[in-house]
């Protein structure tokens, strides 16, 4: 028996890596990317097109608010601004595409080196928040479910609704009155770099965190508690696997819920976009030296490349995110990945 | 449990048990869509008619001398703020900024937003496609930036703020249009109209708009929170309703300056943001329910 | 018999004698309360079901032949009231806490349901859904629990059962998983098995063929099968007896040939005339039953099928209850068909 299901397995194995190989799932990556190009250009563009638009000069910012005229000229001239718009911009375009990002213009430091510092803290914000979310979200939907319309369900369902109409700097407002303030246990702001004090990076992105995850856990709980429910009262297979005699938890969880979590899988990867723009605003109550900030500073300063940099980031982030959520789709729904008889 | 009498357990089931069942479940479904109602109702009423019934002293121009009043003081029942001017005052007029900004974007996104949808879903092929990969181009783009650059681009004002939340508002809106008219437009009815005719304004106006107007305004409703909390952010950055007239946002805003000190100037803008979001929310989603048969 | 070794009961676990009495359901009924009505489902409901017998419970949509079993194995919604007795060899099932009721589900009693591929976790392998089963039921290792579940199979005559083992689904015919969902019910050789439409929603070909196996089966292992179904010459091919409901009650019951030769309740014939016969002429109407069923939640005084029936006069307001009038034969009618009668003919509804 043992022999027959391992070949079972390393078959199934071999088998999964070449349909990956040949199959519709590396067909869907590529046209993916092939559309997800000309969008990301268009984006670039109208980038491009609202920071020339907004007023206000960018070689003066530059220079600084005290600079004298000719040294205004200076900068605008070393930095290329006095050249055409649409020069400017294949200027950039080509450097993009060679991989140099440019430099901005009111520090001259290399965008990709600011990147360099600042994607790591966007990128733990946005993992943890990302994480926290789902590990509130899932047990208070799952103790929801178990008993429609008792204790538990109705007191998350309250919760979760009142917190879903609290903005997320408000939440992060709260938090800092909370924590920081009256009981002085979380910093308020400030980021603590991992590699310097683990525990103190932890606990200086604590609060910025739970600002950006607790509104999605509550968006996910009430989602899943809805889909969850549903299932439990008129799936078929969960009337199979009552009749097994499977216990309450059991069917919540392996039948329920592993149905359920396709549709949650597509709901947080079109949150992506939410959660990653959630940053801004949160970077700049904290004080967190991230993406949202640089670029929200670069708008600021008319900093082209900086925020041309951030946008790209961003945007490719969501059309990302939105990928990996269909070809996890093609990966856990056996309807999919083995195809139909 | 051995045989029970029938004649028992029958009668304790009949009328009088169940019919309370169900005069409580009417209620509930009266009470659930009828309080957000109310406080909708009530919300916009005294952010509306408030300044013009109620004795509220000024929002702005308030004097130096009376600032960080406290809650009760006479004359200023909420106290006043950093610059002295009556937070009640503030509230009520921030909220008739905040409430005006989002039922302008809302009205924008469903007209707006909803007619493009619906053309681009109707007439398909590659008008469609274009539309689609316009909108698909707005909504990639982080659209708090895309706010706040177009804030930026036109100034900080009201009217502006509008422009500056409909760019976000009608690429969503015109995609739910879109997909909803899709699924109408498969329908019978529709093909018939269409084989009988009846051009293409007529087919949208009197049988695709009546269909998907429903889902429609339940996603309106649903997005006056997002939106009023999108205008709190911008004013929390210093883009949208300019100081010093105040919006729930800027007054966050400006309360957070004073966070340890005056907590309060804080929380009362929030609260009032909390109270709406959840007021429309809870509209938004029992009517649905409601509407949908549950 | 090789068969039944091989298939291997736990130990200590007695199989029925033949012509036990294993199922005992006196005076069931169920209600439910909906809005502000009470809907009576199923309305003193009384019968017995020996061990390697088939009973057929023949009934229109509503007639409350589903809820009636799903009450004996606790699967009704919470709005349900269930009262009467149904007792499993010795236990009493209603009333029966949950705890208790799902130590027995799969294990003494268990059921196939309508529609096998709503009926299957599309995200779990066909092999993990019966070793889950397995596995509730009683403590075995993975191992041995896989092994079961493969001879499981086996004895469902699921071809390349090795194979199919680690199979989802939607990768299986209608056919096949119907066998799956049977080899489910039967892991731990339950004493009851219940057959709720289990052939409805396949072709006839494979209806037949999973109407041989479950006889098979119940040859070989003893099991007690109740047909729940709407198609009588489904009971009159393979049922040992046949009860009819309608309207939530009994109103029949009966081996099935005497039932079959001796139609008594004008409701059966009319069921029996209703099926259209490969002799009648093409294009002749086809018979039906007048009227439609009568709404559980307000049902009429006296016998539930007199707005319909054709025999009915003044004395049908009092209900006739159901009795053994002849030997293994009860009927709930003041105006029984005789052998050979027809349905008295009628050209427009009575009253």
């Amino acid at each position: 028996m043992a022999v027959i299901a391992g070949t079972a397995t390393a078959g199934e194995r071999q088998g999964l890596l070449g349909r990956l190989a040949e199959s519709p799932l590396a067909r869907l990556v590529l046209r993916r990317v092939l559309v997800a190009i000309p969008l990301l250009l268009a984006v670039s563009i109208l980038t491009f097109v609202l920071l020339e638009l907004i007023p206000g000069d960018p070689a003066q910012v530059a220079a600084g608010l005290d600079a004298t005229p000719e040294e205004v000229e200076n900068v605008r001239r070393s930095l290329g601004l006095d050249r055409p718009a649409p020069e400017r911009y294949l200027g950039w375009l080509g450097g993009f595409v060679t991989g140099d990002l440019g430099v901005s213009n009111v520090s001259r430091r290399g965008v990709v080196t600011m990147l360099g510092e600042r994607l790591p803290v966007t990128l733990e914000l946005v993992v943890l928040a990302f994480v926290v979310s789902l590990l509130i979200a899932i047990p208070a939907a799952l103790l929801a479910a178990r008993k429609p319309g008792g204790i538990a369900d109705r007191a998350i369902m309250v919760v979760s609704m009142t917190l879903l109409a609290v903005p997320n700097y408000v939440m992060a407002l709260l938090l800092v009155l909370v924590f920081a303030v009256a009981l002085r246990s979380l910093p308020a702001i400030g980021f603590v770099p991992i590699g310097e004090d683990p525990v103190g990076n932890l606990r200086s992105v604590t609060l910025p965190v739970l600002a950006l995850a607790v509104p999605l856990a509550c968006f996910y709980a009430r989602f899943l508690r809805g889909d969850l429910v549903e299932q439990m009262n008129s799936a078929d297979y969960v009337e199979t696997a009552r009749a097994k005699g499977v216990g309450p938890w059991r069917v919540l969880w392996q039948h329920a819920f592993r149905n359920s979590s396709f549709g949650l899988l597509t709901l947080v990867g079109l949150n992506v976009g939410g959660l990653i723009g959630g940053t801004v605003i949160i970077e700049q109550i904290f004080a967190m030296p991230g993406l949202g900030l640089m670029m929200l500073n670069g708008v600021g300063s008319l900093d082209v490349a900086v925020v041309q940099a951030c946008v790209f980031i961003f945007a490719a982030t969501a059309v990302l995110a939105n990928l990996v959520v269909d070809m996890m789709y093609a990966v856990l729904d056996p309807r999919i990945r083995y195809g139909h008889r | 449990m051995a045989i029970v009498d029938p004649s028992v357990t029958g009668a304790a089931l009949t009328p009088d048990v169940a019919a309370r069942g169900a005069r409580w479940a009417r209620i509930r479904r009266r009470l659930v869509v009828g309080v957000p109602a109310a406080v909708v109702g009530l919300l916009l009423l005294v952010c509306y008619l408030g300044p013009l019934v109620l004795p509220l002293p000024a929002p702005v121009g308030g004097s130096v001398l009376e600032t960080r009043l406290p809650p009760g003081t006479p004359g200023h029942l909420l106290g006043t703020d950093v610059n002295g001017n009556d937070v009640l005052s503030r509230l009520v007029y921030g909220g008739r900024s905040s409430l005006t900004v989002a039922i302008a974007v809302n009205v924008i996104g469903v007209v707006l937003g909803g007619l493009v949808g619906a053309l681009s879903g109707y007439l398909g092929g590659r008008a469609d496609t274009i539309i689609m990969r316009a909108l698909d181009v707005l909504i990639a783009f982080p659209s708090l930036v895309l706010t706040i650059a177009i804030a930026q681009i036109l100034g900080p004002s009201l009217p502006n703020t509008v422009l500056a939340l409909s760019a976000f508002a009608v690429p969503a809106i015109a995609r739910i249009a879109r997909s909803a008219t899709l699924r109408v437009t498969t329908m019978p009815f529709v093909q018939a109209a269409r084989l009988a005719g009846s051009p293409w304004w007529r087919v949208l106006l009197r049988h695709i708009a009546p269909n998907i107007v429903p889902q429609m305004l339940n996603f309106a409703l649903l997005g006056m929170g997002i939106v009023i909390v999108t205008e709190g952010a911008l004013s929390f950055l210093g883009l949208g309703i300019p100081a010093p007239a105040p919006s729930w946002g800027n007054m966050i805003f400006e309360g957070q300056q004073s966070l340890s000190a005056v907590p309060l100037l804080v929380l009362w803008p929030s609260l009032a943001l909390l109270v709406t979001v959840l007021a429309f929310n809870m509209l938004g989603e029992n009517l649905r329910d409601e509407m949908s048969g549950r | 018999m090789t068969a039944t070794a091989s298939t291997g009961t736990g130990p200590g676990v007695r199989r029925a004698a033949r012509d036990d009495v294993v199922l005992s359901v006196r005076d069931l009924r169920v209600l439910f309360s909906r809005g502000g009505s009470t809907v009576h489902a199923v309305t003193g409901l009384s019968y017995e079901l020996r061990a390697g017998r088939m009973l057929a419970i023949i009934g229109e949509s509503g007639s409350g032949k589903s809820v009636g079993v799903r009450a004996l194995m606790g699967l009704l919604p919470p709005s349900a009231r269930v009262t009467g007795s149904a007792t499993l060899a010795g236990t009493e099932l209603v009333g029966l806490d949950e705890t208790t009721m799902r130590g027995l589900r799969g294990r003494d009693i268990a059921m196939v349901f309508q529609d096998p591929t709503r009926s299957l976790n599309p995200t779990m392998s066909v092999g993990a859904q019966i070793t889950e089963a397995i596995r509730t039921q009683r403590r075995t290792t993975r191992h041995e629990a896989e092994e079961r579940a493969v001879e499981l199979l086996k004895l469902v005559r699921l071809p390349a059962a090795e194979r199919r083992v680690h199979e989802y689904p939607h990768q299986l015919s209608g056919g096949m998983r119907q066998r799956v969902m049977i080899a489910i019910a039967l892991a731990s050789n339950p004493k009851v098995l219940i057959a709720d439409e289990a052939t409805t929603a396949l072709d006839v070909t494979t209806q037949a063929q999973i109407m041989e196996l479950l006889v098979d089966l119940q040859d070989r292992l003893g099991t007690a099968v109740v047909l729940i179904s709407h198609d009588l010459g489904l009971a009159a091919s393979y049922a040992d007896d046949v009860l009819v409901m309608y309207a939530g009650r009994a109103v029949e019951k009966a081996g099935t040939s005497t039932l079959f030769r001796h139609v008594r309740m004008p409701y059966t014939k009319a069921l029996l005339g209703a099926i259209p016969q490969l002799g009648t002429p093409a294009h002749s109407m086809l018979t039906v039953i007048g009227g439609h069923p009568p709404d559980l939640a307000a049902i009429p005084r006296g016998c539930p099928f007199r707005p319909r029936c054709p025999r009915a006069t003044d004395a049908c307001v009092e209900t006739p209850p159901l009795v053994e009038h002849e030997p293994a034969h009860a009927y709930a009618c003041w105006h029984p068909v005789g052998d050979g009668e027809a349905l008295a003919p009628r050209s427009e509804e009575e009253r």
